[in-house]
């Protein structure tokens, strides 16, 4: 995290260099000159590739796309002749910033032989939580070399997820070049998290907690008589108001967000989170809300958000006996805005395409690893991504948390596509699909006049082994190198 | 679905004929019956009027009921997870799926009494445990084990235990758990003191389950009257009299040697036996040794207090050369047992790494794995080998409490069928296919366990 070992007016100095750089390109940026990149291969993830085409970005946003859109007067030009541009990738499920990705390259070094790898515990190892409405974003350090690494490999969206079973919390979507916690914020309370795991607890949890939700929903839905009832609705709203607007709202915060700077180190929240977390900020609500006579339990209250559409879910099921154990605990289960995620294929419970019909009950895409499986204790290859898409469900794939995930994922999706599965649905399981997952297809996803400028720039095309990227561009801006 | 009456009866005497081997052989033992016959017809008539029954049939192969009765070229009736009916010529509901086993074996699906791994958890609560898509479950029903119990039977002083017979129904969360806690166990020797307790345990429960049973007639005596309280801590004893439990004991005294020794001191077990059979007969009814070494020496004595056993017919323990005649194991033990009219399950062997369930973890796991090998050293020690079958089926099921739901092919019971290459109890014969609730949950062809293995 330092600044390698410079001498400190070395880098008191290199800093104000780098601040006035920025300054300066965040003006360059903001002044109306548009880019405009010419002679690209354009996937625009909306339909079919464009050859040769041009793109144009004032503001940040897309302006105009297609074979023969114009370059404006004044534009900024960049050859792009065999190379292709898609859409910045959007990592919906991670845990970067959270876990220490460090200690697991350092550990092989430290100690050779006998290391103890980190076996993953089944339900992600938080075990079976009751705290949907702790946000995993304030537990969080914002100054960590993981959210620019993410971004230099071609994360432009990504997403905060909080580990473990049953409610384990609110997600958040960062802007994964933010400096500190404000600007790291795109979305403090972008989806909620649930997890399934085989264990009693978990189901206890989820039944009871989600039965009390669908009690407080039929509270809010009743005409509000008493008094002190018609009070808590609105303190409920402010924060479903929050996400509704988001695009929009996020887009009027990012520039007026010099305010961060009361947001001081957040060195008094760091590791030490994740338990930590639930108690400072369930506390609060409830403080807020006790004024009125019968406390509202925060979780629950989420969870009535949920099912009352102003919130998303992440829906973890990773295996098979998982789905067969959640369909044992709700025999029909809730609508709600939600995307399945399957963290990791488990054959000793079955991959997720052993129960294809299940899957397709929930009505909603599902994010997969982006890699193959086998048959139980065996070495038979079999492609739950294929069999899923061909089930006519969407799919999307993971990033993983760190950038050498990422990185490798090119490299597992051409795997995939060499196995059957459509370029094209691969290519847009790491972008338009994750996107909607997240909530935020009207901003980012695909190449379409309107959205956020988060581009990659790839030579050749991004699905052959020799292909390479050679350029992010976030909000049309590129992201400088690795400094 | 109603079978035309003259086919219901020539069905009832080929039986009669075809099985007068079979009826010798189990002189003795319960009253012949009558499987086919005994249709469940009108709890059959109610569902079928809510939802069409999906109907499957096994056809053509000769079948093992599990009872020690055997039907050759019969069929096997599936409704849903049911089986509806056993015979020949059986007249198939419309829509049927057949099964042609023509030249195959058919039994009921192999039940062990001790079990661990395939897809049930390591302890209670069981329901919410199971993973029904473990590939150990597979490995199980190529062994033929289509139910287990899974947990632990119980030990120490007074019964005690938390388990559950697991089925292995691949894919099918709610199929997994037939029942739990079936079973509970204690272990002897007793000291004096425990033994009291024990008595006065029975004492308590016996007096409790008499003003239960009186309280309809005090209670019109005296309307104010209340429910007789149960005894504090005696829910287990209660069971236990009821017939709702079934109570093993332990002969080995429990716990577990980790280096895998024999009992050491006594090379026989007769004295902790007949302390077993003491309890029984306090309880006036039979309880379930586990693992009773010298049973051969009293096999009478066993079947006198209508008790059964728990056996592997590996298991060895040499004699003590001074006495050799009353000492040691006995690779008849089993046959023995079996003609004193004792119904006698069989496990596999305690072992250094196996321990003493039917698993497939562990080192020994793919050797442990074959129950009907196990048996098959029963027949081998002189028992008949219909009656070997049992003791994988109907008599195991009546060990762990179940036999009204498993352990034989008879209507009404699980649909759990195992279609046999060969016979049931021979090294070299494979499961071909094993129904598990009616849902054919392995097939030797399409797993990739055997399939490379043709005969």
């Amino acid at each position: 995290m330092n600044m390698q070992h410079l001498p400190r007016s070395l880098s008191f100095a290199a800093c104000t260099a780098a601040l006035l750089a920025l300054a300066s390109a965040r003006a360059a940026a903001q002044d109306a000159r548009p880019i405009a990149f010419t002679n690209a291969r354009l996937l625009t993830m909306a339909g079919e590739p464009i050859e040769g085409g041009t793109l144009v970005v004032r503001n940040g946003k897309i302006e105009a796309i297609g074979k023969d859109a114009v370059v404006p007067a004044g534009a900024r030009v960049i050859d792009c002749t065999d190379m292709t541009i898609m859409p910045g990738l959007v990592s919906a499920v991670s845990s970067a910033g959270l876990t220490q990705p460090p200690s697991r390259r350092t550990q092989p070094t430290q100690q050779r032989g006998r290391r103890s790898m980190p076996m993953p515990m089944p339900g992600g190892g938080g075990g079976a939580q009751d705290k949907a409405a702790t946000r995993v974003v304030d537990g969080i350090y914002a100054k960590q070399p993981v959210f620019g690494d993410l971004l230099r490999a071609g994360v432009t969206t990504l997403a905060l997820t909080p580990p473990g079973s049953a409610f384990p919390g609110l997600g958040a979507i960062l802007n994964p070049d933010g400096k500190s916690l404000d600007e790291l914020t795109e979305q403090a309370e972008g989806f909620v998290q649930i997890g399934m795991s085989i264990d009693a607890q978990t189901k206890k949890l989820l039944k009871g907690n989600f039965d009390a939700a669908a009690k407080v929903l039929e509270a809010r839905k009743k005409p509000p008589e008493p008094k002190p009832e018609e009070k808590k609705p609105e303190e409920a709203k402010p924060e479903a108001k929050k996400e509704e607007p988001k695009p929009e709202e996020k887009k009027g915060e990012t520039p007026p967000q010099p305010q961060p700077t009361p947001t001081p180190d957040p060195k008094p929240e760091p590791k030490p989170e994740p338990k930590q977390d639930p108690k400072p900020a369930q506390p609060q609500q409830p403080a807020a809300q006790r004024r009125p006579e019968p406390p509202k339990n925060p979780n629950i209250e989420v969870l009535a958000d949920l099912l009352e559409g102003k919130r998303r879910a992440m829906l973890e099921i990773s295996s098979a006996a998982e789905m067969l154990h959640w369909q044992q605990v709700f025999e029909t289960t809730p609508k709600f805005q939600r995307t399945l995620v399957v963290q990791s294929y488990n054959t000793q419970q079955g991959t997720i395409d052993e129960v294809l019909e299940q899957a397709k009950s929930f009505e909603c895409a599902v994010l997969l690893p982006p890699t193959l499986s086998t048959t139980p204790r065996s070495r038979m290859l079999t492609h739950p991504a294929k069999a899923l898409h061909d089930a006519g469900i969407e799919i999307g794939f993971l990033l993983g948390s760190n950038d050498a995930t990422v990185k490798q994922t090119f490299f597992r999706l051409m795997e995939l596509v060499r196995t059957g599965l459509p370029s094209d649905v691969a290519l847009r399981g790491v972008t338009l699909v994750p996107a909607k997952a997240l909530g935020v297809q009207e901003r980012t996803g695909s190449l379409e006049v309107g959205k956020d400028a988060d581009l990659l720039v790839f030579h050749g095309d991004p699905l052959t082994p020799s292909s390479e990227l050679h350029a992010v561009w976030r909000r049309g801006q590129k992201v400088p190198e690795k400094p | 679905m109603r079978m035309p009456s003259i086919v219901s009866f020539a069905l009832l005497a080929t039986v009669l004929l075809a099985d007068l081997p079979a009826q010798r052989g189990r002189r003795g033992q319960r009253p012949p019956q009558q499987p086919e016959q005994a249709a469940p017809a009108p709890e059959a008539k109610k569902e079928e009027s809510k939802k069409p029954k999906a109907y499957l049939a096994v056809v053509g192969a000769d079948v093992y009921l599990g009872t020690g009765q055997r039907m050759t070229g019969a069929t096997v009736l599936v409704a849903d997870d049911k089986i509806e009916s056993v015979g020949q010529n059986l007249e198939l509901p419309e829509g049927t799926t057949v099964i042609d086993a023509k030249g195959k074996i058919v039994s009921p699906g192999f039940i062990c009494v001790l079990g661990n791994g395939m897809g049930a958890p390591r302890s209670a609560p069981f329901a919410d445990g199971v993973n029904p898509f473990d590939p150990e479950i597979k490995q199980g029903l190529a062994a033929g084990i289509t139910a287990f119990m899974a947990g632990s039977p119980g030990g120490g002083s007074s019964p005690s235990g938390s388990n559950a017979v697991i089925k292995l129904a691949y894919g099918d969360v709610k199929g997994m758990v037939l029942e739990e806690n079936t079973v509970v166990a204690m272990n002897v020797p007793l000291s004096l003191a425990d033994r009291e307790k024990l008595e006065q345990a029975v004492k308590q429960a016996r007096e409790y389950i008499e003003a239960v049973d009186n309280f309809p007639k005090t209670k019109a005596a005296d309307p104010n009257a209340k429910e007789p309280p149960m005894p504090r801590g005696g829910e287990t004893m209660v069971a236990i009299l009821r017939g709702e439990k079934k109570l093993w004991i332990n002969l080995s005294g429990g716990g577990f040697n980790p280096f895998g020794g024999r009992r050491t001191g006594a090379a026989s077990d007769l004295p902790a036996i007949r302390e077993a059979l003491e309890i029984s007969k306090l309880l006036g009814q039979g309880v379930v040794l586990q693992k009773p070494t010298s049973a051969w020496l009293a096999p009478d004595e066993i079947a006198a207090t209508g008790s059964m056993v728990v056996i592997s017919p590996r298991d060895r323990l040499p004699a003590d050369p001074k006495d050799p005649d009353r000492t040691g194991s006995n690779i008849a033990s089993t046959a023995l047992l079996a003609a004193a009219g004792v119904p006698v399950a069989v496990t596999c062997p305690g072992g250094m790494f196996g321990g003493t369930g039917v698993g497939t973890g562990g080192i020994l796991g793919q050797d442990l794995n074959t129950p009907h090998v196990d048996a098959a050293f029963a027949v081998r020690g002189g028992l008949d080998n219909r009656k070997a079958l049992r003791t994988l089926t109907l008599d195991a099921a009546r060990i762990l409490g179940v036999d009204a739901r498993i352990g034989s092919l008879e209507a009404g019971k699980d649909a759990d069928i195992l279609i046999l290459d060969g016979d049931p109890l021979h090294y070299a014969t494979f499961v071909e296919t094993a129904i598990v609730n009616g849902k054919v949950v392995y097939e030797k062809a399409k797993e990739p366990l055997f399939r490379h293995i043709s005969r």
